[in-house]
């Protein structure tokens, strides 16, 4: 048997230890969500109704609103997760996260515009925050192609939060012509969780499995993109096609995700920061791995978010940044940022 | 003959000619130079100034003549007049003109310091850490005096946290930045989780702390700015001529003379009182130290660190802010940090976009 199928074997191994380790951990957390927090139930009763018990109110709390709010933060932090593994990979760079870059700014403050412009439907919603992402990425996209900059990770971060800096401002500006629709945009300002609309669960799990699906193609291209231009080039792909796919794929798992939740920063650059530290930079195991870390850690800070405060609830936008904030210090104080 | 020619007492040196773009100012033993170009471009910034300071005065919901205001603000005119100068705008345009000197040259100190334009008070975390502990003093403390010292306060630990995390100022660039920003974010969400948990009034009146807003300010905060720059503005001056020297690598300053940790401390402390006193009258009005001494190199010419001049230049953008923030959308006010955000966003991915300069001055 050759070395490296060895190797290649022990490796599968560890990754499918590391998957269901993190199976298990967010089964923890959902069964931790369906039990605590949002809404007037006790986590005693809530294992009861969980159990079979038919009481209704308890019913009602825990499989309409817990349970529609823990699938939305399942499908938000799988989209998070591999948005920014996705991206990281693409732009070859550590830091790059869409929260960070302006994607999810691109994608709320285009809701913003709408709202403020007088959209109300929650499909008009979907679609701009789609495109905002979209607008967004580009950006990133072209940023990375100036000189000096698409090298430095740390300067691309700095132009990101510049852009959502101005994003912000704007969007204050906005807020202060219209008072009346403030509480509905102040929604998209912050991210939560709190209180969604079915709609968005209908829309957004198509959307994401979608581009989880066309994801799968480009994981290969990726990580032959990984080993340099030339080698990718040489071993019949196009790396500019490649990134282009990429970053459309980044932009509409960004968008839908923003479109749920609002923009949550922070959850795309710890994702694969961990997944990394388990099992190598492969993108062909950090990306399966993400998809499994992103939602656990959303769920993990939506409970937080509902247990930090009682009885009020904290943007979960808050809870990313405190956890995230560290993290960020983390990877840029290690001495040789990860080369991807 | 030649005897005594050689016993007569030596001539005295004629002086040493400036060297060019200096005046030399002598009497007696003493001479200074003056930097020409400095002079003027500081010249050009006070007419500037008080031009600004004029129409600020005069603009506004009921607009005055420019005479007809600077006669109420030396206590001429109508009762109207004088209330209107003496107790709202007179207050507004030097709580302005103090801010943006403070962070002009806090902006200027900090980045030649770090040897990096980037790295201004707002941009490392220093402004998010000030305003996370007034909002504190709000919510928790609430007094018209305690934001100033619990800024102060805060300023202190975000600069340490940034300093001590990403390993010093110095080559690294562009990492402490990144660390800062990090930093940034963590007190921007503690601040968020604040005005999470409190009331809706108190919320209402820390909301100027989060935006930047020069709207009715205590007048206990801009008096103690104001002696804080009083005290804070010599040693800035003396201080600009040691980091001048320490331009040069570190074994070259230390060979001039200049004693590198003492002045690093020096530098910091008095960027972190002067910004924090500043985000105490104001809020995070960041981006002004981003502007002000990039305007004012670019007025100086790029030798030594004008450090009076980006004060002054940070006054005129702070007035000049503050005054479209006023007038344009009246009678709705934008807030004055939304206006620099706004210019200062995309001068600031201007700054990071194009070629960079050797060891960014």
């Amino acid at each position: 048997m050759p070395v490296t199928s060895i190797v290649s074997a022990r490796r599968q191994r560890s990754l499918l230890t590391f998957c269901s380790a993190w199976l298990a951990l967010l089964a923890v957390t959902v069964v931790a969500s369906l039990l605590m927090g949002a809404g007037q139930v006790s986590p005693a009763r809530a294992l009861a109704v969980l159990t079979g018990n038919q009481d209704h109110d308890a019913r009602f709390v825990v499989y309409e609103l817990r349970g529609q709010r823990t699938l939305l933060a399942i499908i938000v932090g799988m989209a998070l997760g591999a948005a920014g593994t996705l991206l990281q990979s693409a732009t070859r760079n550590p830091l790059a996260e869409p929260g960070l870059l302006g994607v999810s700014a691109g994608a709320s403050f285009a809701v913003v515009l709408a709202i403020s412009l007088g959209a109300s439907a929650a499909t008009v919603h979907f679609s701009v925050a789609i495109i905002g992402a979209m607008v967004g990425c580009l950006l990133v996209l072209l940023v990375t192609q100036v000189r000096y900059v698409g090298d430095d990770p740390v300067r691309l971060v700095l132009a990101g939060a510049a852009f959502s800096a101005m994003l912000g401002a704007i969007t204050t500006l906005m807020l202060l012509f219209d008072q009346r629709s403030a509480d509905e945009i102040r929604f998209w300002v912050i991210g939560t969780l709190a209180g969604r609309s079915s709609v968005a669960l209908w829309w957004s799990p198509p959307g994401i499995l979608l581009a989880l699906a066309l994801m799968t193609l480009l994981v290969r291209p990726l990580a032959a993109l990984a080993l340099g231009e030339h080698i990718a080039t040489g071993l019949g792909h196009h790396p500019r096609l490649i990134r282009l796919l990429t970053l459309l794929i980044v932009a509409v798992l960004v968008g839908i995700a923003t479109a749920v939740a609002g923009p949550i920063a922070f959850i795309g650059l710890i994702v694969p920061f961990v997944a990394r530290a388990q099992t190598g930079s492969d993108i062909r195991r950090t990306l399966w791995l993400s998809l499994l870390i992103g939602p656990t850690l959303l769920l993990l800070a939506d409970v937080l978010s509902r247990l930090a405060v009682k009885p009020y609830e904290l943007p979960i936008g808050v809870i990313t940044a405190m956890i995230g904030a560290p993290v960020l210090v983390a990877v840029v104080r290690s001495r040789r940022l990860p080369t991807l | 003959m030649d005897i005594s020619a050689a016993l007569s007492p030596p001539l005295r040196r004629p002086p040493l000619p400036a060297p060019p773009g200096y005046w030399r100012l002598a009497a007696g033993h003493y001479s200074v130079l003056l930097h020409r170009r400095g002079l003027f471009s500081a010249l050009l910034l006070s007419v500037l100034l008080l031009l600004c300071s004029g129409i600020s005065l005069s603009a506004g919901s009921t607009s005055l003549s420019v005479q007809q205001a600077l006669l109420a603000a030396v206590g001429i005119g109508s009762k109207m007049h004088l209330f209107l100068i003496q107790e709202l705008r007179l207050p507004r345009l030097l709580a302005a003109a103090l801010t943006g000197i403070a962070f002009g040259v806090g902006g200027c100190l900090l980045q030649t310091l770090a040897r990096n334009r980037l790295a201004t008070p707002g941009v490392i975390g220093i402004d998010d850490g000030a305003t996370a502990f007034a909002v504190a003093s709000i919510v928790a403390v609430p007094t018209s005096l305690a934001p100033s010292y619990l800024a102060l306060t805060g300023a202190a630990t975000a600069t340490a946290l940034a300093f001590g995390l990403g390993g010093g100022a110095g080559a690294r660039g562009y990492r402490f930045i990144v660390v800062g920003l990090g930093i940034g974010a963590l007190f921007g969400a503690v601040t968020n989780l604040m005005l999470a948990r409190t009331d809706i009034d108190s919320a209402n009146q820390a909301y100027p702390w989060t935006v930047g807003s020069l709207n009715a300010r205590p007048e206990e905060a801009v008096l103690m700015l104001a002696v804080g720059l009083l005290l804070c503005l010599p040693v800035a001056k003396y201080l600009a001529g040691r980091l001048a020297l320490m331009r040069f690598s570190d074994a070259v300053a230390c060979g001039l003379g200049v004693r590198l940790a003492m002045t690093r401390i020096l530098v910091l402390t008095v960027t972190v009182v002067i910004t924090a006193l500043a985000v105490a009258v104001a809020g995070p009005v960041g981006l002004v130290a981003l502007m002000a001494p990039e305007l004012a190199r670019y007025l100086c010419g790029q030798q030594g660190v004008p450090v009076l001049n980006a004060g002054l230049a940070g006054a005129l953008i702070m007035i000049l802010a503050d005054l479209v923030g006023r007038t344009v959308l009246a009678p709705i006010e934008i807030p004055v940090g939304v206006i620099t955000a706004v210019v200062g966003g995309p001068y600031l991915l201007w700054i990071l976009l194009r070629r960079p300069h050797r060891s960014g001055q």
